[in-house]
């Protein structure tokens, strides 16, 4: 009976644990666990061995010390490995933590439950930034760190407002292609890298984390830059502009140098209204080499043929150092009335000693082959007596001036002789000896001439001065008067100013350094000189119209040698009474 | 009569003055005395408690069977201590952890035991702090009082070796309450 009483008692034992075991047979899930980042609670856990096709998992969630667990329906999904329960557990950040149990379901069968090992707390969630935005500038790149938010999360769950203190970043960049990272902290979500004349990709990564706690923390994606050399940077293109407005303020200050220059005054060797100390000393001048007589032609073709075949013409006077006689110092053919006392006042003092000598033979011998100039409006009629003089050769001319008279009419003749030495001399038509010498306002400049004692042969200075005169105004008058009458300013450069007002003359040439020497206030009346290439030419500033000879190259006025002490007396047509 | 009338108007005066000096007093004691238990707890690093807490806290949550049983949660009034409370509770707590937690829990593996004893190092120094320097602040009011046997019930609800693997897996709970009392004082 004993025997037959176990045997029923174990069976149905059997029985019993029989069933326990098929409501338990479905094995539970072997790890639960949690997967957070900032508000991203994911719930993962590990498929039970051979799971069936319908096997699923069932999910509950329990807020630790409240004692009560809740079933979440949303995680009950088949085939499912994970749950997010961000939704069910938004105060994560300010309670003490949750507790998570999974466990397998298939049909009519179940699981034991699986817990999770820990509890789910904010320790658990794993620290990350939303990216890195970066930015190239002069060598540097400055990087902002975007901090991860979240729509669900509630209002004042920032990520800034839960980690609110001691907040670090750890920045990692390279450079491509380089493996090796270098490292650098900061405390801000800015931050910038220097990389001072470097170019080429550099590569940066950032990892967030809160020195007051222990959260694990993963690195952001790999951004990548370019650097490249920057020509055109702040401080270039300051210093490139700085540059530019300095080149162009020098430019401007050139410009107006130069405006200033060319529009100023005449050089100094062309202005002649003061009498220069230079001339005074060493250009005596006779006194009365102010006017200008104009030659009569009839009188003037008488001159000795000799004069025109003279050197003087075929010089190539540059005003000094003329080895040939000057036309002065042949026995004037046409005399010109003596000059006025008041001429010679105005004119200067002082001769040289070979201008006094020429002076008295009466401009015979003198060498000044300039012209006296009369101003028409005063003495429109005179007509000074004019005296052939003999015109040095070219050799004994130092004067190359010209003066040239107003008012000239048609051009002048040039004389085949092709004077060389630019001192070309109008003569006005022959005047009666018998006239009173007039005391005429010199237009123009007087050309003056070196004496020299072998002044022979004027023939040919004389021609040329007749057919020079067919050129210009009547009232211009022009006078060789002797060398001892020139005023020893009008030798100093050749010319002296006459009071021509509006008579301004535009060399055309290239009158040579010397010309600079002369005082600035110095008008000059240029006589062209025809066929000497070696003379500088002038022209009028105004009309009438323009002489042929002004156009020649070389021009009236020769090529003044720095000797200009040794210019020549131009022989005045001017008889002394 | 009037006179009597001027002499008790006085007095009222004086009483209202004295009572409004009180006041200011009373008002310039609690603020320091909040203040005193931030400063005092300054020196401590909260850091490197967390730290080892952190290694072992896996371990020790993992061993707790007991899911449904809090001893330190519970105690809503962590949150709501008032900052008058603070200190005496902070007090009572540490001197739980030291007399009965530490000494309940017994610990095979050296690393968890390594742990455990940096813990309570730190625990005995902000102790020590806390005496040096708020003991006269630190007065234990009666809802204070009501939250510290509310702890010491609920550890005594469970086997005592289960109660105190629970009590060092709660450990987080007590150094984050620490560490938001005192933590505006120290990050400035």
């Amino acid at each position: 009976m004993l025997s037959r009483r176990l045997l029923l008692l174990s069976a149905l034992v059997s029985l019993c644990l029989g069933f326990g075991a098929h409501g338990t047979e479905l094995p539970s899930p072997p790890s639960v666990w949690f997967k957070a980042k900032f508000f991203q609670h994911i719930l993962h856990w590990v498929p039970i061995p051979n799971p069936s096709e319908n096997t699923s998992y069932e999910v509950a969630l329990m807020r630790y010390g409240s004692r009560l667990w809740k079933t979440i329906p949303s995680c009950s999904q088949a085939l499912e490995l994970s749950c997010d329960l961000t939704n069910f557990t938004l105060d994560l950040y300010h309670s003490n933590g949750y507790r998570a149990k999974v466990r397998a379901i298939d049909g009519s069968q179940h699981s034991n439950w699986t817990l999770t090992k820990t509890r789910f707390t904010l320790d658990e969630v794993t620290l990350t930034v939303d990216g890195v935005t970066l930015e190239a500038l002069n060598g540097y790149i400055f990087g902002t760190i975007h901090l991860p938010g979240s729509q669900v999360a509630p209002e004042g769950n920032t990520y800034q407002d839960i980690f609110e203190y001691f907040r670090t970043y750890t920045i990692a960049f390279r450079k491509v292609p380089e493996r090796t990272f270098k490292i650098k902290m900061v405390n801000r979500e800015n931050f910038s890298l220097s990389f001072p004349g470097e170019v080429g990709e550099f590569c940066v990564k950032v990892m967030p984390n809160v020195e007051s706690r222990a959260n694990k923390a993963e690195w952001s994606e790999e951004q990548c830059l370019h650097l490249t050399k920057q020509y055109f940077t702040v401080t270039n293109l300051s210093i490139i502009f700085t540059s530019i407005l300095l080149f162009s303020g020098a430019l401007v200050c050139l410009a107006l140098q130069l405006y200033v220059r060319r529009r100023g005054k005449l050089p100094a060797v062309l202005i002649f209204e003061k009498t220069s100390p230079f001339f005074l000393v060493n250009f005596p001048c006779p006194d009365t080499y102010n006017t200008i007589h104009i030659l009569d032609l009839v009188t003037f073709q008488k001159v000795s043929p000799e004069l025109k075949d003279s050197d003087l013409h075929g010089s190539t006077d540059s005003g000094f150092g003329s080895g040939k006689p000057s036309l002065q110092t042949e026995k004037p053919q046409f005399l010109l009335p003596g000059p006025h006392p008041q001429t010679q006042e105005a004119l200067g003092k002082g001769e040289p000693p070979e201008l006094q000598d020429s002076h008295s033979d009466g401009s015979s011998d003198s060498t000044d082959s300039g012209i006296c100039l009369q101003e028409p409006s005063l003495h429109p009629s005179t007509r000074p007596t004019w005296e052939q003089q003999v015109v040095g050769t070219s050799q004994g001319q130092d004067d190359s001036g010209i003066g040239l008279v107003p008012n000239s009419e048609g051009q002048p003749e040039h004389t085949k002789s092709g004077s060389h030495l630019g001192h070309v001399s109008l003569l006005g038509p022959a005047v009666p000896e018998e006239e009173a010498p007039a005391v005429v306002a010199v237009q123009g400049y007087l050309k003056q001439t070196r004496y020299t004692e072998d002044m022979t042969n004027p023939t040919g200075c004389l021609e040329e001065e007749v057919s020079l005169i067919d050129a210009f105004d009547p009232k211009l008058r022009t006078c060789l008067q002797a060398e001892s009458d020139w005023p020893s300013l009008a030798l100093a450069k050749g010319y002296l100013k006459q009071d021509t007002p509006g008579m301004t003359l535009v060399p055309t040439g290239t009158p040579g350094e010397h010309w600079n020497q002369l005082p600035e206030e110095w008008p000059l009346l240029v006589l062209p000189s025809c066929e000497d290439p070696n003379t500088v030419s002038w022209s009028f500033a105004h009309d009438p119209a323009p002489l042929d000879c002004v156009a020649a190259p070389g021009g009236l006025l020769g090529s003044f040698d720095s000797n200009l002490v040794a210019l020549p007396l131009i022989s005045s047509l001017h008889t002394e009474d | 009569m009037v006179l009597r009338l001027g002499h008790h108007f006085h007095q009222d005066m004086k009483a209202q003055c004295i009572s409004h000096c009180l006041l200011g007093m009373t008002l310039i004691l609690y603020s320091v005395h909040t203040h005193s238990l931030r400063r005092c707890l300054i020196s401590v690093d909260m850091r490197l408690i967390e730290k080892s807490f952190h290694e072992i806290k896996r371990a020790l949550q993992n061993k707790d069977t007991f899911q449904n049983v809090t001893i330190l949660s519970t105690l809503q009034s962590l949150k709501t201590i008032k900052p008058i409370d603070v200190c005496c509770v902070t007090k009572n707590l540490l001197t739980f952890y030291k007399d009965r937690v530490f000494k309940d829990h017994q610990e095979l593996s050296p690393q968890i035991l390594r742990n455990i004893s940096n813990i309570a190092n730190s625990f005995l120094y902000m102790q020590r702090a806390l005496q040096q320097c708020g003991q006269r602040w630190c007065q234990c009011s009666q809802e204070a009082i009501n939250a510290t046997r509310i702890v010491h019930d609920n550890y005594n609800q469970l086997e005592v070796r289960s109660a105190a693997l629970k009590s060092l897996g709660e450990l987080d709970i007590f150094l984050a309450w620490i560490d938001k009392n005192h933590q505006e004082t120290s990050a400035t």
